[in-house]
């Protein structure tokens, strides 16, 4: 028992230590690359020293509030798949396959439609009705009939992702003055990000991460099984629904200000929890972590696809997060 | 979800087709009995992006599917029967609405109603290539249907439609005239572009969601690159690029003509950040709001000219 646990806290460390490493990389690089070219010495001492160049006004008004809102919407859609996935024992859970992301952005859709002038900070809120709405369809088809099943809930998903969609490409459809830039919104992309911007994510993100964190027991506890749950005293309703809430603020707000940015999610959990194990009180903020590494490298790596011009970050996260769906979907297959 | 789209418009335009192709088979009887009185000699084959159409006589009554179409046929002093105008008429831009005068409305460019283009029972239909391709076959039993690029062509791909456009309307003749006119009017204003002129420039749709640059292989682009106006993106895979201020900084533009899209814009944000102001175009003054339905959407020889004119206006008077 004894070498297990140090074996596990070794593991920890390790991820940590790498995660934060991964961390640090990618965030220079989003300060580094881009179609403005600036010496690499000089994105490092940018950092420290002002000195009213050219180079660091692109730095600092241009790719730093771009690499700061990846990161956190980075994390606020891991910590995202992670609680999803603990309150519904399945690993496929995730904003995307849970309509919820698919919801935001309809909702966000007909908000910037029928009132063009709508501000940002307005919109958040379109994407949180949105949110769970996809989520509440989602939830209610994929558990009726006696439980939730990995397979009911990808169909349910799928289906219910489908349907929103379909609606949202109708009210583009008929909306043609603002089609090319709604498209490229629903790819998903933090290309263009500024410190508004910032401003609008950081409330929303740290109030999530935060309650993310006080509940993470509760989520290691629920991750057993609602029985177990039940029998250690928790307060099962309480415990969703305050994860539901978490969860709807988290996605919504990513979702208002970078579009539906998919499989972060998905992906982000299920390798920590193959990692570390499954105590939440780690799960979740190491999910942060990488949450945040996988995005900041998602959007450097975006950037090479047109050069010199933009490409939504989620077209590269997809292209990740496609084949790692499919390998989950296979496992999660043959064990039950 | 591009999918989803793809199997409902299909399931749509089976729809329709179904329910069409009982008064279509009666309405081109009728005409085939009053065209049998004309000549063969009047038919000829039209070559165009799907293949080949046979036309017969003088087409009448003839559907645009696109700006560019409309642009063509106006010039040519025929006034289509209908008009994908995206439900509002003030895309028509001015000097080509007093031309054409009434029209119908058939829907959007990208999902123009089958239905109503069918009711007005056409004799020729003008689509696109990237935006009609895949509903060709409906739109030919329909009426005779040429398919041309549009919305993806520079301006030689314009020019050439615009002969093809004639070709198909039997008018080649007026065609060649109104094109000989057009050139002499484009080499007087490249004659007002002096030969030392080295400011680049940058037509861009400007959007709340972001800056959208046309590069030198783009309609509007091409266009001025071709009175000696060169572009400030020389590069790039696409024609429409959505670039950031970083990438302006980096192309530093000389002049730019904005194509607003919308009240707010990425430009008011960017307007308060250093960078921007510091941008060639922005320090002297040199950029201009110019009609999006012009510059962009029409591509046209009236609108060719139009840009010309403007962009000259803008920048030599």
């Amino acid at each position: 028992m004894k070498s297990e646990t140090s074996i596990h806290k070794w593991k920890l460390t390790v991820t940590i230590i790498v995660g934060f490493l991964l961390l640090f990389i990618s965030f220079v690089a989003s300060l580094s690359i881009g179609a403005y070219s600036i010496d690499f010495s000089k994105v490092l001492s940018s950092l420290f020293v002002q000195d009213g160049s050219k180079d660091e006004a692109i730095i600092e008004t241009i790719r730093l509030p771009r690499a700061v809102v990846g990161m956190l919407i980075g994390a606020s859609l891991a910590i995202a798949g992670a609680i999803m996935q603990s309150i519904t024992n399945n690993p496929l859970a995730s904003p995307q396959i849970f309509g919820v992301n698919a919801g935001a952005s309809l909702m966000v859709v007909i908000g910037v439609v029928l009132f063009p002038d709508l501000a940002p900070n307005t919109l958040v809120y379109f994407a949180f009705i949105g949110a769970a709405l996809g989520g509440v369809i989602v939830y209610y088809m994929a558990s009726t009939g006696g439980g939730m099943t990995p397979v009911k809930l990808a169909l349910a998903g799928i289906t219910v992702h489908l349907f929103l969609s379909s609606l949202i490409e109708g009210v583009v459809l008929f909306n043609e003055t603002s089609t090319e830039d709604v498209l490229f919104w629903l790819a998903g992309g933090i290309d263009g990000r500024n410190f508004g911007d910032v401003q609008i994510l950081l409330p929303w993100t740290l109030g999530g991460v935060v309650l993310a964190l006080l509940l993470s027991k509760s989520l290691t506890i629920l991750s057993l099984g609602d029985d177990v749950a039940r029998g250690l005293g928790q307060n099962i309703g309480l415990i969703r629904g305050t994860s539901a809430v978490i969860v709807i603020v988290l996605a919504g707000v990513s979702v208002a200000i970078a579009g539906p940015i998919g499989f972060i999610g998905l992906m982000i959990p299920n390798i920590v929890r193959t990692l570390i194990g499954s105590d939440y009180r780690i799960v979740i903020p190491v999910s942060a972590l990488l949450g945040a590494v996988l995005l900041t490298i998602s959007d450097v790596l975006s950037r090479f696809i047109a050069f010199p011009a933009e490409s939504p970050v989620g077209i590269v996260t997809a292209l990740i997060g496609a084949p790692f769906f499919l390998y989950l979907a296979r496992k999660g297959g043959r064990t039950a | 979800m591009k999918w989803t789209l793809r199997i409902l418009t299909l399931a749509f335009i089976l729809f329709l087709a179904a329910c069409g192709s009982d008064g279509d088979d009666s309405a081109t009887g009728s005409e085939d009995k009053e065209e049998g009185a004309d000549t063969e000699e009047t038919t000829r084959v039209i070559e165009h992006e799907m293949g080949e159409t046979e036309i017969s006589g003088k087409p009448e009554k003839v559907v645009a599917l696109e700006f560019s179409f409309v642009d063509n046929l106006a010039s040519l002093g025929v006034s289509p029967v209908g008009i994908a105008d995206d439900n509002d008429k003030e895309r028509i831009i001015e000097p080509i609405r007093e031309k054409i005068g009434d029209y119908t409305s058939v829907g959007t460019r990208k999902q123009p109603s089958l239905e109503v283009i069918s009711s007005l029972q056409p004799d020729l239909i003008i689509a696109d290539m990237k935006r009609h391709k895949e509903i060709y076959d409906q739109l030919s039993e329909i009426a005779p249907t040429i398919i041309l690029p549009s919305l993806a062509a520079d301006y030689e791909g314009i020019i050439d439609s615009f002969e093809t456009v004639s070709m198909a309307m039997g008018m080649e003749e007026k065609g060649q005239e109104v094109l000989q006119q057009h050139k002499d009017r484009m080499e007087e204003l490249r004659a007002e572009v002096p030969e030392d002129e080295e400011r680049t420039v940058l037509p861009a749709v400007v959007a709340d969601s972001g800056y959208y640059a046309h590069n030198m292989e783009s309609y509007t682009g091409s266009l001025l690159e071709s009175i000696g106006l060169k572009n400030a993106i020389q590069s790039g895979d696409a024609r429409y690029n959505k670039i950031n201020l970083e990438q302006i900084v980096e192309f530093n533009p000389d002049v730019m003509f904005h194509m607003n899209s919308g009240e707010q814009t990425v430009v008011d944000e960017w307007e308060d950040n250093e960078l921007y102001q510091d941008v060639s175009a922005v320090k002297n003054d040199e950029v201009y709001q110019v009609d999006r339905n012009m510059w962009s959407r029409f591509r046209g020889l009236i609108s060719s000219e139009k840009i010309l004119e403007d962009a000259i206006g803008y920048l030599y008077q």
